[in-house]
């Protein structure tokens, strides 16, 4: 186990590497600096210099890159070109909306989702099937933010209710957080919840055409045992996958939730630093959103072998 | 040849295909459907009579009426008319984006998994680390890096693709160049490239067109959100992303601006959904 461990550790730092890698030269591949940003169309050619000369933007290239890396390494992400705040801070902030509104999401599409696979595959090709089919394709067919768009039309002429433009942190007043978050984890959930219902069904019934579930049918074991000892310990592991794979699929959705609803997260802050030219900023937080999709990853092969003990991890 | 002048063997193949399609009534209406958006991208004019960028201040943000079924804008433009004008200028980008792609994805990846080795190692590391980004934050950042424009939004979209079809290739081309064939074309002394492009390219092509299919609604989602976020074609031409960007603004006072272009999304992506399910299903029988 420890040595599986260390083993998908350092391939995950050699990816990670070559990750930091890809979004250096992304990064710096987008036209204009923070230098012409900051001094516009008049900028004088002096204080233009000298403010390159500030930033390390004279250097070559791959000097500018090893000295990032070198400080990356050491926990220093630096201080915001636009804002002076340290990165790390930023980054850790808008980490912490954004981490809250993912595991929201997947909270609710699990509520949502889960139970409506299981009821559809129960009823295979009958009407309950079949309408869950069509919701979860409807579900799948809308575009994330225009749910979001009409389920703020709907709760304000429906509820005469609009959820309040200043993001409230969950420390300051939990009541008004969730208001703020209940239409973003709403819009992201809904979609989410499709594709999960439709996984379960699917996953359910592949797993009752198998041998175990008719061996235990014939042997007399009631439909309640067979369900929750059998086939829920064997659809465990592709389910806990597809967690994975949704929660980092919340993440890109995040981007466009949170510009919808003016959330402070992650997302929000990588498409304001690409506005701005931020380099450190946008660097940091892109190297966060793949750390984090590595992590998760990571953390879905570990959970196999809690699930199926006899899951050798090598 | 039969009375109707068609070959006989041709009837026939029609009836196979009326019988299947009976057999599947969900890649029926995904067909029926995606013949209707087909006829709006053809012909717009058909659907409406207004032009989708005349601006008529005195009518904005008028509800949908019989004049204007799906309202009017915040500068009186009338609403159906750009969501039907807006239909051959969305998939266009989609589908042009998800053309190139899978040509360059898909011959990288044939070439890269049957000849293996070191390069292939290094590719697929690399496309890997591609793919550890959500397409949409990659998109994002190389539409940040070109600059909004509709050249650039394709250029963008084809980005993110080619790794997605690079993988299906490359995963396709290394089973096939497992099997006897190959090995029976090698042993008569066929050359590589041959091999290659004559037998493994042809089992593997049909599975990166059925491929497109599968993935053309999400590219649809992917195009429209890069639209919405500001990133993708420009006001004033009608793009179904772009108009519900102006539209969000306006979502209170005027939600018709924003329900109907993303009602548009959402049949579009049912159609296409349900006739790539229907292929891939048609395709997994044989």
């Amino acid at each position: 186990m420890a040595i599986y461990l260390a083993k998908r550790l350092a391939a995950s730092a050699v990816t990670a590497l070559l990750a930091s890698l890809v979004v250096f030269l992304l990064v710096r591949s987008v036209p204009g600096d923070v230098v012409g940003q900051m001094l516009g169309q008049t900028s004088d050619p002096v204080a233009a210099k000298a403010l390159r000369e500030f930033f390390g933007l004279d250097q070559p290239i791959w000097r500018q890159y090893f000295g990032w890396l070198a400080r990356v390494l050491t926990a220093d992400f630096g201080t915001s070109w636009t804002r002076g705040q340290p990165v790390l801070g930023m980054i850790g902030a808008a980490l912490a909306v954004t981490i809250q509104l993912a595991f929201a999401t997947l909270f609710l599409a699990t509520l949502i989702g889960v139970p409506l696979g299981i009821l559809a595959a129960m009823h295979e090709g009958g009407a309950i099937d079949r309408t869950v089919q069509a919701l979860n394709l409807l579900g799948l067919a809308a575009p994330v933010f225009w749910i979001g768009l009409m389920l703020l039309v709907g709760v304000s002429s429906g509820f005469d209710w609009s959820p309040p433009l200043m993001y409230v942190p969950p420390t300051q007043s939990l009541f008004e957080n969730l208001s703020i978050m209940a239409l973003p984890v709403l819009s992201l959930a809904l979609l989410q919840a499709a594709a999960y219902s439709q996984f379960v069904r699917q996953s359910i019934i592949s797993a009752l055409g198998q041998d175990y579930v008719r061996t235990a049918i014939a042997k007399g074991v009631s439909t309640r045992v067979i369900f929750f000892k059998h086939l829920l310990r064997n659809i465990a592991i592709p389910l806990v996958t597809f967690m994975g794979l949704i929660l980092i699929q919340i993440l890109g959705g995040a981007v466009i939730i949170e510009s919808l609803f003016a959330l402070p997260g992650l997302g929000r802050l990588l498409l304001s630093s690409i506005e701005t030219r931020d380099y450190p900023v946008l660097q940091a937080g892109l190297l966060a959103v793949v750390v984090i999709a590595m992590l998760v990853n990571l953390a879905v092969d570990l959970s196999y072998r809690i699930i199926d003990p006899r899951v050798r991890l090598s | 040849m039969s009375k109707s002048g068609m070959p006989k063997s041709m009837l026939g193949r029609l009836s196979t295909a009326a019988a299947r399609l009976r057999r599947q009534p969900d890649l029926a209406f995904g067909l029926v459907l995606l013949a209707l958006v087909l006829l709006v991208v053809l012909f717009p004019g058909l659907f409406t009579a207004h032009s989708p960028l005349a601006i008529n201040v005195d009518k904005a943000m008028e509800a949908p009426s019989s004049a204007h079924p799906f309202g009017t804008d915040d500068v009186g433009r009338d609403v159906l008319a750009r969501v039907v004008h807006g239909a051959r200028i969305t998939l266009s980008i989609c589908a042009s984006a998800l053309f190139a792609a899978a040509a360059i994805g898909g011959a990288l990846g044939l070439v890269s998994g049957f000849i293996g080795g070191r390069i292939d190692m290094l590719l697929g590391r690399l496309i890997d680390v591609l793919l550890s980004f959500p397409p949409i934050i990659f998109g994002v950042m190389v539409t940040g890096i070109l600059g909004p424009n509709t050249i650039n939004l394709v250029l963008a979209l084809t980005v993110v693709y080619v790794p997605l079809f690079f993988r299906i290739a490359r995963s396709g081309a290394m089973a096939e160049a497992s099997l006897t064939y190959v090995e029976a074309a090698r042993s008569i002394g066929m050359s590589e490239p041959l091999v290659l492009f004559r037998h493994v390219a042809r089992n593997v092509v049909p599975v990166i067109l059925v491929q497109c299919m599968v993935l053309f609604p999400l590219m649809l989602q992917i195009q429209s959100a890069l639209g919405f976020l500001g990133l993708g074609v420009q006001p004033p031409t009608p793009d179904w992303g772009a108009i519900l960007q102006q539209g969000k603004d306006y979502i209170l006072l005027a939600p018709w601006m924003s329900a109907f272009p993303g009602l548009a999304i959402l049949v579009t992506a049912l159609a296409l959904m349900l006739v790539g399910r229907g292929l891939q299903r048609q395709m997994d029988r044989r």
